[in-house]
């Protein structure tokens, strides 16, 4: 089951503390897009913002990409 | 008996029959074919070239339609100019998905894809289609140009989008096949985000990119490589003009992206068999390449089992190129 969206899971996923390694194209967008998002404003708000993005994507997609889930759930 | 209207190349009143009987398609075919078609709720683009159960071809009397599928809840053609690119995923459904076509060389083209990316709901509203073109040898004589059969338009500066909403026990997987890999040369990098470059970083080091393609003598028919967290996503070369010193690109290149070359294909077909083999499952619909027909000399042979248009540019999210994508609906 998915981290709650307040978990500090999503921002050390947002800042690349915490690396997500996937073979799926949809999710290194994902991760790929953080990076930038984040490299460009690391401001705390802008990390939360990243990271309610993050856990929004994995509720949508959860069914779809397991492995991914796997390495989120703490 | 006829074949099915799902997913394969028909002929112009196969098509019009389908249509008049109220079915929601997806249209890949010639100008002259489409511009046959009656109005409905279907949305198409141009293009002549296609990836069939016999091999690739070239027909310019049939069309490739990949019929929405009777358990999709909802389905709306709309177009969107370059400016209101925005609203496609503000359009779409939230569970669900977007079949796009852009023309190629135009403005929508150009703005789809450098802005794709930024777009609010990039990823969660997935957008999946191609870029249409003309034939080969009717290139800058012919326009490539989109269909929405909702309106009778034929659109020469707009993109066509055909929204997708799903039951929820379905749901839209987008899949990119790619046949290069990077080599193991410098890392590329690039300041601003563009299709017409000239300055670079390679290996750190300020560079003129077509003076070094020129210098080294690298094949332009192999594609920039950028890693997008360890997936690679290609940009490939049109032009490269040494006395201009400058590169023209079939996408952009963005300035937070590291790119290499790509490592040399030498069998296309047998590549792309490879790929689909490890990954596996039918699409419900894929597009590929034309750049990957044309280098890959795939006119009469096959890419494993999967069919579709064959195309100037390929989405899947983002605009991608030298690609073959693949949409899946997974039963959740």
């Amino acid at each position: 089951m998915l981290p709650d969206a307040s978990h500090p899971v999503w921002e050390q996923i947002a800042t690349g503390k915490r690396p997500l390694e996937s073979r799926k194209p949809t999710v290194n967008l994902l991760i790929h897009s953080n990076k930038v998002r984040y490299e460009q404003d690391q401001s705390l708000a802008n990390v939360r913002l990243i990271a309610e993005k993050t856990h929004h994507f994995f509720r949508q997609y959860e069914a779809l990409f397991p492995a991914e889930v796997a390495q989120i759930v703490v | 008996m006829p074949a099915p209207i799902s997913a394969t190349l028909q002929t112009v009143p196969a098509v019009q029959a389908a249509i008049a009987t109220g079915e929601s398609l997806f249209l890949a075919g010639s100008r002259s074919a489409l511009s046959q078609l009656p109005r409905g709720n279907w949305v198409g683009g141009t293009i002549s070239y296609f990836m069939t159960g016999e091999g690739g071809l070239q027909a310019e009397d049939r069309i490739f339609v990949t019929r929405i599928p009777a358990f999709a809840i909802d389905v709306r053609a709309e177009d969107y100019g370059p400016q209101e690119l925005a609203r496609i995923n503000g359009d779409a459904p939230a569970h669900g998905f977007t079949f796009l076509v852009l023309p190629a060389g135009t403005q929508v083209h150009r703005h789809f894809a450098e802005q794709a990316p930024s777009l609010d709901g990039f990823l969660l509203r997935p957008v999946v289609g191609w870029v249409t073109g003309v034939p080969v040898d009717r290139i800058g004589l012919d326009s490539p140009a989109v269909f929405n059969g909702r309106t009778g338009a034929i659109l020469e500066e707009r993109c066509a989008a055909l929204h997708v909403e799903l039951p929820p026990s379905k749901m839209a997987d987008l899949d990119i096949v790619n046949i290069f890999e990077s080599a193991d040369g410098e890392v590329v990098r690039f300041d601003e985000t563009g299709f017409h470059v000239s300055q670079c970083r390679i290996g750190g080091k300020p560079a003129n990119l077509a003076d070094y393609i020129s210098e080294n003598k690298i094949s332009t028919e192999f594609p920039l490589v950028g890693d997008y967290n360890g997936s690679a996503i290609n940009v490939s070369f049109q032009k490269v003009d040494p006395v201009a010193r400058t590169v023209d690109l079939f996408a952009p290149v963005f300035p937070d992206v590291d790119y290499r070359f790509a490592k040399s294909v030498d069998d296309y077909e047998a590549a792309f068999v490879r790929q689909i083999a490890a990954e596996g499952g039918e699409p419900y619909f894929s597009c590929n390449c034309i750049l990957n027909y044309l280098y890959g000399h795939l006119e009469g042979k096959r890419t494993g089992s999967i069919t579709g248009p064959i195309t100037f540019g390929e989405i899947a999210h983002q605009l991608l190129n030298q690609t073959m994508v693949r949409l899946y609906l997974r039963d959740i």
